[in-house]
């Protein structure tokens, strides 16, 4: 159960559309992204005088993409709202992203009046029937009365346990009819009671496996920045001093600098963080779950590891990998939990991690994430990334589209603060970046913030430029511009033989990036020549009013490596193309 | 045996057949048979489900099951006898 803030406006009669805006109000909603249409457009009216700051996007799916970003960065839920019909659908996109990547996100949807459901109506959609799949939970509200308890309740399960996204449907009728809001005191739910609390004995456990573990790895998901429990993992860390990996989700919640941090594991991981999770004795996992791109091929995956899996979500045990120790609870309490445990652990006993840590330490050195300039002369995308990334610096937050770019900007910046590192990790939404990066200005105006696009992503979502220029907005935009669809090119030169099926966007004839990114009211700009590219960026730094899109046209040609070939063993790993690590010069 | 039968109470609400089945139906777990009907409580129905696991765990179509917000508990019935679902599964509900 938990307790609410109860509103002044508590017992006022007013009508179903001004008693939502007041519940979002009471939900302490300070921004929300949306675009109105005839079944929600009652709410509008209210919203008209809300407090709330409301950002009229260009297409619904870049308000739920920003609400996402706007969330990653601060913890907070995301708030969209749609109409119904085409105007919820385009919401599907963001709510399954952040159903798959616990995303706390609340999305609002007119509805077709209450009498009209199920007639065909005029932009009627079926959607909470089409989110069912992968909301965390919705409602369809088709009473005045029923508002204030639905959108409470989709603020409390969206942000606790493990958060998530819900919808609110609200039928057109229940926004106009007349009612008295009343925002409930406190939120029962049968059926929701998450277990924050870890275990004592599933703690107890936990320290007395790794007291007798030599070979340990941390495998720290993005659990532990949606618990917020980067500073309790470190301590953790240096209490063990065994290496620690993070995952896609994670990239942030461990500084990168640190000596013990081997990279990103899976499939374009690093050579020592894939190594070290198929050698460990015991996984230490945190908050991730064992998701196929990390693991490559399960059957062969850490077959010599125990398990110690910690997570909010119960339903994550024993999923993919067994778990010889679950732990069900919130990160940063079961991780407070878990420090003098394991301290009183390792005072009984206390394996020498040295020669482990020292093989994997040989790994890191040797195969170090790198990437070859081309031959030609031409720009490299992976250098530009990593040159916005050290000219930015670790204060910055960070989007991505999906693709190779995505894999690149995940390798190549060094990330040292959790929830400066936003993507698709789960979903995989090319498009994501841009939105995404405008929710992340406007939840953390002072920071800087870099959108590292595709040519193919920035072309899905882009026109939520306008969105940023007419709202003071000025984010900051790479086109990493190889023309292509990068990834899956990749994909066809090493498994289809070279046959470019339809890869191929011409995005360095069409469309004209600076061209189009000054149409939207951006500064657009463009660099070809390594030897322009320090000063591009900093000329792009040097914008603070106004957004940036900066056309990087960049050699086509460039892979992702390391890489584990979809559905192979992570012993498979290549470094480059049909060359594996020299395993004999390695002891493991 | 791959047979099992769960009782599951569930709110009494509109779309709740569909959260339940369209669950079994997106993580390929196969249904028998399911009944629902009414308990005493008109805010709570009941759910008996014979479920076909088919290489699928009990353990991880129960923690599936529990993750939605609609379903307040889950039972399952040996031979008539209700048996509270094993505990390696903390569940939300306890």
């Amino acid at each position: 159960m938990a307790t609410q803030h109860v509103p002044t406006a508590n017992g006022t009669a007013m009508n179903g559309a001004t008693s939502l805006v007041k519940s979002l109000e009471a939900a302490n909603v300070d921004v929300m992204f949306g675009l109105p249409g005839g079944a929600i457009l009652p709410a509008y009216d209210p919203i008209f005088d809300s407090t709330i700051r409301h950002i009229l996007v260009r297409h619904e799916q870049g308000a739920g993409h920003a609400a996402t970003g706007y969330a990653q960065v601060t913890g907070r839920a995301g708030v969209c709202i749609a109409t119904s019909g085409p105007g919820a659908t385009n919401l599907v996109t963001p709510l399954m992203d952040a159903g798959m990547d616990s995303v706390p996100l609340v999305a609002i949807t007119g509805q077709v009046p209450s009498a009209a459901i199920g007639t065909d109506a005029f932009q009627e959609a079926d959607i909470r029937g089409i989110t069912m799949p992968f909301t965390k939970h919705n409602f369809l509200v088709t009473k005045a009365e029923d508002i204030p308890r639905a959108v409470a309740e989709a603020f409390h399960i969206a942000t606790s346990g493990r958060p998530g996204p819900v919808l609110v449907d609200i039928a057109k009728d229940a926004l106009q009819a007349q009612t008295t809001f009343n925002w409930p005191s406190k939120i029962e739910l049968a059926g929701y009671n998450p277990k924050i609390v870890p275990d004592n004995q599933a703690i107890a456990d936990a320290a007395t496996l790794i007291a007798q573990s030599k070979k340990p790895v941390f495998y720290v998901g993005g659990g532990v920045i949606k618990a917020n429990a980067s500073k309790e993992l470190a301590q953790l860390v240096e209490i063990l001093g065994a290496p620690v990996v993070t995952t896609l989700m994670a990239r942030g919640a461990f500084p990168d600098s640190h000596p013990l941090h081997l990279g990103m594991p899976g499939m374009h991981g690093s050579v020592a963080a894939v190594t070290a999770l198929q050698k460990a004795d015991l996984l230490i996992t945190l908050g991730a779950r064992f998701d196929d791109r990390v693991t490559g091929k399960l059957s062969t995956f850490a077959v010599n590891a125990k398990v110690i899996h910690a997570d909010i979500d119960p339903a994550e045990i024993n999923k993919n990998k067994f778990a010889d120790v679950p732990v069900i609870g919130d990160l940063r309490e079961t991780i407070t939990a878990l420090i003098p445990a394991l301290k009183a652990a390792l005072s009984k006993s206390q394996p020498d991690l040295t020669p482990w840590n020292n093989s994997m330490l040989k790994l890191k050195t040797s195969y170090p994430v790198g990437y070859t300039l081309p031959d030609d002369g031409s720009l490299s995308p992976q250098a530009v990334i990593e040159r916005i990334g050290q000219i930015s610096g670790t204060d910055t937050i960070f989007t991505s589209g999906v693709g190779q770019h995505q894999m690149w900007a995940s390798q190549f910046i060094s990330y040292e603060h959790p929830r400066t590192w936003l993507n698709s990790g789960g979903a995989g939404t090319m498009g994501y970046g841009l939105p995404a990066a405008m929710g992340a200005k406007v939840g953390s105006p002072d920071s800087t913030v870099w959108a590292i696009d595709g040519d193919g992503c920035f072309q899905m979502t882009n026109q939520e430029l306008v969105t940023c220029a007419l709202n003071n907005i000025p984010i900051k935009v790479a086109i990493i511009n190889n023309e292509s669809l990068g990834m899956v090119r990749q994909w066809q030169t090493l498994f289809y033989e070279g046959r470019y099926s339809n890869t191929s966007l011409e995005s360095k004839r069409v469309p004209n990036f600076p061209m189009l990114a000054e149409a939207m009211g951006c500064v657009g700009l463009s660099c070809e020549r390594p030897e322009d590219l320090d000063a591009t960026i900093e000329k792009a730094m040097s914008i603070n009013d106004q957004p940036v899109v900066v056309d990087f046209r960049v050699h086509r040609d460039a892979m992702v490596w390391p890489m584990v070939a979809a559905g192979t063993s992570n012993d498979e790993i290549m470094i480059a193309r049909a060359t594996a690590p020299d395993w004999d010069s390695q002891e493991l | 045996m791959s047979i099992h039968t769960l009782e599951v109470l569930v709110e009494n609400e509109p779309g709740v057949l569909a959260r339940v089945s369209g669950l079994f139906a997106r993580r390929a777990y196969n249904i028998d048979t399911l009944v629902v009907g009414p308990t005493s409580n008109p805010e709570v129905s009941k759910m008996v489900i014979q479920v076909n696991l088919e290489g699928h765990s009990l353990e991880q179509v129960i923690a599936q099951l529990d993750k939605l917000i609609s379903v307040i508990s889950i039972e399952e019935l040996v031979d008539g006898a209700k048996k509270p679902v094993k505990d390696t599964q903390p569940d939300y509900q306890n």
